[in-house]
């Protein structure tokens, strides 16, 4: 037969796997398949246990702290049984007082029937197998599992359930209803690549995508070189270097919509540079980027950067700073000239930090939305739009979800499309320090 | 004919005198190591000389050349340094010539000087390697051949071989004596370890607080200490020092009065004057020699430690510290009453008040 070690892996494999089931069903996705699952699941977890006290028939208390776990688990289910009771009918009416609490309890009562059933078993499995490995004098691979670091273990749900709740499933719902015709209310009416097929032949997703690569690139570009140039300049022993780092990062502090209210009114021809420059004297002077369909992106792209580069700036700046000195002191005592010392010496020693700098740059680009919405909401015409408005606007005033769920998995899949090999080239190969 | 000459050096960062119009001058082909406690100015100096620093005041001459105002690469100078500053993403090959490639040499010219090089350091099994999948040996190795594919009048070590450990830093402390012998070049090295300078050295000068205290071969400065901060720093265990009168040649101390005929003195003393004597450890000897020593007295055994070769014995004499050393293989007990004695040619007196020698 098996060996103890394999049927205790089994068994916590399969009470973890009817934990998937039970989210599953509650998500909504086959509910009554995954339900039923989850119950076979756990009666197989039971077999195995009975199989486990079959094989090991000594139960041996050696530690307090098992007992301790025990008892604990107990008390979860006991409150867990508490909490199930509270929701009938009888108990209620006898104490009046719950009625209030009927719609909670109601809502309440399945997870605490299945919390009652997971803790008592838990503190089964835990009195039968847990107990210590008489052999090896040693915990159990169940006792390991459940009860080493539980702190550790217990501080980390809310973080999965976050991660897996919102970046997994949330991600697969997207998608899987970007293939629905669903309209104000998301439904599981397929209607195949239908969405996309009115997303690649929309003028506006073209126009979004168009902006989205011209300011992407130029954000990227300008924002990484103006801010290693400021860096490198401050990086030169420069007086009063605290306040021109504030002065530089001060934007950062402000919001996309402030920045972008406050270049609409730079830009603005009625109030702005042009009406500066036309009150000096220059009557026929024009600059009204964001009334010209052709550049109005680049005057988006103007606030972008001055609130951005800052913060750049300041990345960079740590990177340099941390390059040893001595090294400046090698390639002087060489002979290499300073910005040849830039180039092939510090920068690509700073990797790392580029790297970062990237990815929260390229994050940047891809949420690009409220400047957008601060400075030309989309205009002049469509001339501004960009991919993250387009999914709002469909989202949420358009009420068309399936096609907003389109767009959407639209920019997910170029993410991923550009993420993944930079991701297999950046952690996939050894790396030297 | 001098390599370097350095005249009325100062240094200033803002308020704070770093270097104090200090004179120096190296002769070609000397190896001189500048010794000191950190924050003694050192590595300063170094950096002065190298053209890393800008200076205050005073000139720098290196080849009889005035070359304070010169760039660090134009001076002729090859430097090391203490964390090995290699260009972590070339190879070692481009880390040797990155810097004539720079100055545009020919490719032939290139390649026999780093083939040169890498065959002096014993590297040219390492030429395609990073510098990461080095170890620290072999990265200082590639530190010096740096300088040597420059070929170059004046090397200056920064404290090369603070990064390593015990055994590494003995075998290459042992290679750079080799390949001074083998270039005969100038060198000028930074170091805070008295081993490595007193074994490399042959000049050190001893800094304290930006000013060299005394500049002489390593035998002159451990026999004869110009004061007492230099008798402290430089020996291992570190020489006794006892206070007391000195009246004519008669040492007093409590009640006990040793005669230091014998003693050379630089100048003549005031009778009765506070004085410092100072005892190095190996120069006392114990029992048997007390009747050929001129001064002897006896002292109970508090701390023993062994240590191989010679065996470190802590004692006290009228409640002053006092410390000694055993041959190695004699046994000494705590509690045992020994006669230790030495000779007052071997000690040296200070004044109390300038702790200089007298």
């Amino acid at each position: 037969m098996f060996k103890k070690a394999q049927l205790e892996r089994l068994f916590v494999s399969l009470v973890m796997l009817a934990f998937v089931s039970l989210a599953i069903s509650i998500i909504g996705i086959k509910p009554d398949i995954f339900q039923k699952l989850q119950f076979l699941f756990l009666t197989v977890a039971i077999i195995f246990v009975t199989l486990i006290w079959a094989q090991s028939k000594t139960i041996q208390f050696n530690s307090n702290r098992l007992r301790k776990q025990i008892f604990g688990w107990l008390l979860s289910s006991i409150f867990s049984i508490l909490i199930w009771s509270f929701a009938q009918k009888d108990i209620q009416s006898i104490f009046p007082s719950l009625k209030g609490y009927r719609k909670a309890l109601n809502t309440l009562e399945p997870i605490a029937i299945y919390l009652a059933i997971v803790f008592i078993l838990f503190a089964l499995i835990l009195s039968i197998v847990g107990a210590r490995d008489s052999r090896l004098d040693r915990p159990g691979y169940i006792e390991r599992t459940l009860v080493y670091n539980l702190s550790s273990k217990i501080a980390a749900i809310p973080m999965m359930l976050t991660s897996v709740g919102i970046f997994i499933i949330a991600t697969l719902w997207t998608v899987y209803h970007s293939f629905t015709n669903s309209r104000m209310l998301p439904k599981s009416e397929f209607i195949g690549l239908a969405q996309y097929e009115r997303l690649w032949s929309s003028d506006r997703w073209y126009m979004s995508i168009e902006n989205l690569a011209i300011y992407g690139a130029c954000s990227l570009v300008f924002s990484l070189f103006i801010g290693f140039l400021l860096a490198a300049l401050l990086d030169q022993k420069t007086r009063f270097e605290n306040t021109f780092r504030t002065i530089f990062l001060y934007p950062f502090a402000l919001s996309f919509i402030v920045t972008g209210l406050v270049w609409q009114w730079i830009l603005n021809p009625e109030y702005g540079v042009e009406k500066i420059v036309r009150s000096l004297g220059f009557e026929s002077f024009v600059f009204n980027p964001l009334y010209n369909t052709d550049i109005v992106i680049y005057g988006i792209l103007a606030a972008g950067l001055w609130q951005g580069t800052g913060f750049i700036m300041c990345l960079m700046l740590a990177g340099l700073r941390g390059i040893d000195q001595e090294i400046w002191k090698a390639a002087k005592i060489d002979g290499i000239p300073m910005w040849k010392t830039y180039i092939q010496v510090v920068i690509p020693m700073m990797r790392p930090i580029f790297i970062t700098t990237l990815v929260i740059i390229a994050a940047g680009i891809i949420k690009v939305y409220d400047l957008v919405v601060a400075q030309t909401s989309g205009g002049p015409g469509i001339s501004s739009e960009v991919p993250a408005k387009y999914v709002y606007d469909y989202m949420f005033s358009a009420q068309n979800l399936g096609q907003g769920f389109a767009a959407s998995t639209m920019m997910l899949v170029s993410v991923l499309i550009v993420l993944i090999p930079f991701a297999y080239l950046q952690f996939g190969r050894r790396k030297y320090d | 004919m001098n390599s370097i000459e350095i005249k009325n050096l100062s240094l200033n960062f803002g308020d704070v005198k770093v270097l104090k119009d200090l004179n120096l001058s190296v002769e070609k082909g000397e190896f001189l190591v500048l010794l000191g406690a950190s924050g003694c100015g050192k590595s300063t100096l170094l950096n002065c000389i190298a053209g890393l620093l800008d200076i205050t005041d005073g000139q720098i001459f290196i080849n009889n050349q005035n070359v304070t105002w010169y760039e660090p690469s134009e001076r002729g100078i090859g430097m090391v340094f203490q964390s090995y500053a290699l260009y972590p993403q070339m190879s070692v090959e481009g880390n040797l010539s990155f810097s004539l490639k720079n100055a545009k040499l020919s490719k032939e010219e290139i390649n026999t000087r780093v083939k040169n090089a890498s065959e002096i350091l014993q590297i040219e099994d390492l030429l395609k390697r990073k510098p990461a999948a080095l170890s620290g040996g072999q990265r200082q190795r590639v530190a010096i051949g740096r300088a040597l594919v420059r070929d170059v009048e004046v090397f200056l070590f920064d404290e090369p071989l603070s990064n390593l450990d015990a055994k590494l830093r003995t075998e290459l402390r042992v290679e750079i004596k080799r390949l001074h012998h083998k270039l005969k070049n100038t060198m000028i090295y930074v170091t805070h370890d008295q081993i490595e300078a007193m074994t490399l050295a042959n000049r050190i000068a001893i800094m304290r607080d930006g000013l060299i205290l005394q500049l002489d071969n390593p035998k002159t400065i451990y026999n004869f200490p110009v004061n007492k901060y230099v008798a402290e720093f430089i020996g291992s265990p570190s020489m006794n020092f006892i206070e007391g009168r000195l009246d004519g040649t008669n040492f007093e101390f409590d009640e006990l009065s040793f005669n230091l005929e014998g003693y050379s003195f630089k100048e003549k003393i005031k009778a009765n004057s506070q004085v410092w004597l100072g005892v190095r450890p190996e120069n006392i000897v114990i029992n048997e020699a007390d009747k050929t020593m001129p001064v002897n007295c006896d002292v109970v055994v508090e701390v023993v430690e062994p240590m191989g070769a010679d065996t470190l014995v802590w004692s006290s004499l009228n409640g002053k510290e006092l410390r000694f050393t055993v041959e190695g293989n004699k046994i000494v007990n705590i509690g045992d009453k020994l006669n230790v004695g030495f000779d007052p040619a071997h000690v040296s007196i200070f004044d109390f008040e300038t702790e200089d020698r007298l």
